[in-house]
């Protein structure tokens, strides 16, 4: 994948390069906003990590101008914002402007390459028919599961409720947020009804090492994909 | 200068002159009513003494006074007075009537033919007449003397007469006084009544429409005063804003790169330094948004206050939580119900985020911790309890204060987390209560602090 750090602290600025170099990413660095904005006009990037602390022009400028009718090549980047600042209005406006996440500085380098993990595989999924975690593939033209290479038989709810969580890999999905989504099938779901889903998808997809953890009294977690349990 | 108040101030100050009015008016009321009033009395005497004067007979022994008994007694009758008279021969020789009672003054002169005259008599202070009388050709004089009861009660009932309504527009201007001066502080009142309702972090000016001519320069100074302090609180916001982004920045550099350096193969013991170096980073990068956040929840330095609920706060920070909690093995749970509160989302969500963090920090791997948020009567809640040690009740107190640990705590914490939920909470108005956990297993006493705030 292609990304673009945009960041002023030059040592901060090699350590994400590094980090992300080793991930597999061909990696630019420029440490100006306006440059930034030159060169996603040029190329496409499959991801933007944008501070907002910039000298000149700030991240938000920047921002703006890349959501800007035509201001990237080839349809949205993600962008990943970071910022030392913590006021709430920083981080709304930042998301009002579009970012697709938002970390405050410092932060822990497992924590940033989850997220870019998780907006890469957002952005690729986005439109796409198939969903890959792990080894999980949900062809969504198809509607057919395969774990393994093996077709998996999932309920439509079963599916509706895979569906959610791997929208939101690492994040939170409460409850009221599946029932939500899976309530197009008519009658009413009770949380119960959902803690049974999610507890057939366990069983089904435990053995192959992938996690939905519970949150008591919130929801469900998808983990990332850490290898296959022994 | 001693607190005064403005209505006592006025009426002091307009007391001197009511009542000097009042006398004013009084006596000029009086004057010109006595007069007529006396007069009309005085011509009462006159006809006794006119009447008597028909009685003077001449002889040879000289002049006598033939009053039949009956006249005599019809003329002294009065209801409230005693009346005397004495007649005066031409030379001046007692005649007849009541002996020594004082004729006029020498100095008066006469006047339409008589003279009234103030004298004594048997101790007796009376009213009297002089007039002349026909007696053969010369003439007589008649005294005609009454004690002044009536008089006096004449004199009162016309004093109180003119009194009475003096005094009445005495207090009635009084009155007005009084509840004109409470009615013309009105706006005043609403406009103290304004400010006292208004939060700590409100600065905006006070709006001067409505308010009357005379406060404006008091609404102005006012609104002077709070643009000061907006400003000094705008000026220290973004202080505290570029030092969170000077020290923010190298650190997350220095984060990096040790992260960097210890996912390559290195040594050892060189791995048991940068796993030092790590530590230390992550601690003092803690700190120092620690250090900010009570920066931020001192007086002044607050942003503006909403409407929000503790509910969707937990929700939207329950993400981050998670992640720290599975890293140290903690099962984090939330039982969460509509909270609103009036406040700063930053500092709240801030106060949250030590609550849970410490929870965490000090729960034994497997541990429990539950964030709960909800109504209470006419207070919200948030309050966030563990399965851990706990705290001694003595150490509650002072584990509110900054940097102070209980002795021999693990870990590494500043002693900042719960001073800073201290100062949250009381720049909210809320109050921390620090107790063992509702369900106390047996061995841990776990940790409950609750977050009351006063709202609806």
């Amino acid at each position: 994948m292609r990304l673009l750090i945009v960041e002023d602290d030059a040592p901060l600025a090699t350590g994400l390069r590094r980090i992300l170099e080793a991930e597999g990413h061909a990696v630019d660095v420029t440490s100006r906003g306006e440059q930034a904005v030159l060169a996603a006009a040029q190329e496409r990037f499959d991801l933007v990590i944008l501070d907002i602390g910039l000298p000149q022009m700030d991240g938000f400028e920047v921002l703006r101008r890349l959501r800007a009718a035509g201001g990237d090549k080839g349809g949205p980047m993600p962008v990943l914002v970071l910022t030392a600042r913590d006021a709430v209005e920083d981080r709304v406006r930042g998301l009002d402007l579009g970012a697709d996440d938002y970390m405050i500085k410092p932060f822990a380098m497992p924590e940033l390459t989850a997220r870019v993990r998780a907006l890469l595989r957002r952005s690729q999924a986005h439109g796409g028919p198939r969903i890959v975690h792990g080894p999980l593939t949900l062809d969504t033209v198809a509607r057919r599961a395969f774990l393994r290479n093996e077709p998996l038989e999932l309920a439509a709810r079963e599916w509706a409720v895979l569906e959610v969580l791997l929208g939101k890999v690492e994040k939170i999905v409460s409850k009221e947020a599946i029932i939500q989504a899976v309530a197009g099938w008519g009658d009413d779901l009770s949380p119960n009804a959902i803690e049974v889903y999610v507890s057939r998808l366990r069983s089904k997809l435990e053995p192959a090492g992938i996690k939905i953890r519970t949150v008591r009294g919130f929801g469900y977690m998808l983990e990332e994909y850490k290898g296959a349990a022994n | 200068m001693p607190a005064r108040s403005l209505r006592a101030h006025l009426l002091r100050m307009l007391l001197p002159p009511v009542a000097a009015l009042l006398v004013l008016g009084a006596l000029v009321a009086y004057y010109p009513s006595i007069e007529p009033a006396t007069a009309a009395y005085d011509q009462g005497l006159i006809d006794v003494g006119v009447s008597l004067g028909t009685y003077i007979r001449a002889s040879e022994q000289g002049y006598r006074l033939e009053l039949p008994v009956q006249v005599d007694q019809v003329l002294r009758r009065d209801s409230y007075d005693s009346i005397y008279y004495r007649v005066l021969g031409p030379s001046g020789e007692e005649i007849a009537g009541d002996e020594g009672l004082p004729g006029p003054p020498a100095d008066r002169d006469w006047k339409d033919g008589f003279l009234a005259y103030d004298a004594a008599y048997k101790g007796q202070n009376v009213r009297a007449v002089a007039l002349p009388a026909q007696c053969g050709s010369q003439s007589c004089s008649v005294l005609v003397a009454e004690t002044t009861v009536k008089r006096k009660r004449l004199q009162r009932d016309i004093l109180f007469s003119s009194l009475l309504p003096e005094m009445l527009i005495a207090f009635a201007t009084l009155a007005i006084v009084w509840f004109g001066v409470k009615r013309g502080l009105g706006p005043l009142a609403r406009l103290s009544d304004e400010i006292k309702a208004r939060s700590p972090g409100d600065l905006r000016p006070i709006d001067a429409a409505g308010t009357p001519d005379e406060t404006r320069p008091l609404v102005s100074a006012l609104n002077g005063l709070l643009e000061e302090v907006a400003q000094a609180s705008r000026n220290q916001q973004r202080f505290l804003a570029n030092a969170a982004h000077q020290l923010r920045t190298p650190l997350a550099g220095l984060q990096a790169h040790t992260e960097l350096a210890l996912a390559k193969p290195v040594p050892t013991e060189v791995r048991s330094e940068l796993e030092q170096v790590h530590q230390a980073t992550i601690r003092t990068a803690r700190l120092a948004n620690q250090l900010l956040a009570l920066a931020r929840a001192e007086p002044g330095a607050r942003g503006n206050a909403a409407e929000l609920n503790l509910k969707s706060l937990a929700e939207s920070e329950a993400d981050a939580w998670v992640h720290q909690a599975l890293a140290r093995d903690v099962d984090l749970g939330f039982e969460l119900a509509w909270a609103p509160v009036q406040g700063d989302a930053f500092l709240l969500r801030e106060a949250l985020a030590n609550l849970v963090h410490n929870a965490i920090e000090y729960s034994h791997r497997g541990g429990h911790v539950t964030v709960r948020t909800g109504r209470n009567g006419t207070s919200s809640f948030l309050e966030v309890e563990d399965d851990g040690p706990g705290i001694p009740a003595p150490e509650r107190e002072r584990v509110l204060e900054r940097f102070y640990r209980v002795p021999g705590t693990p870990g590494t914490g500043s002693g900042l987390g719960l001073a800073i939920v201290r100062e949250i909470a009381a720049g909210h108005g809320a109050t921390i209560s620090i107790t063992d956990a509702m369900g106390a297993s047996s061995g841990n006493r776990g940790c409950r602090v609750a977050i009351t705030f006063p709202y609806g």
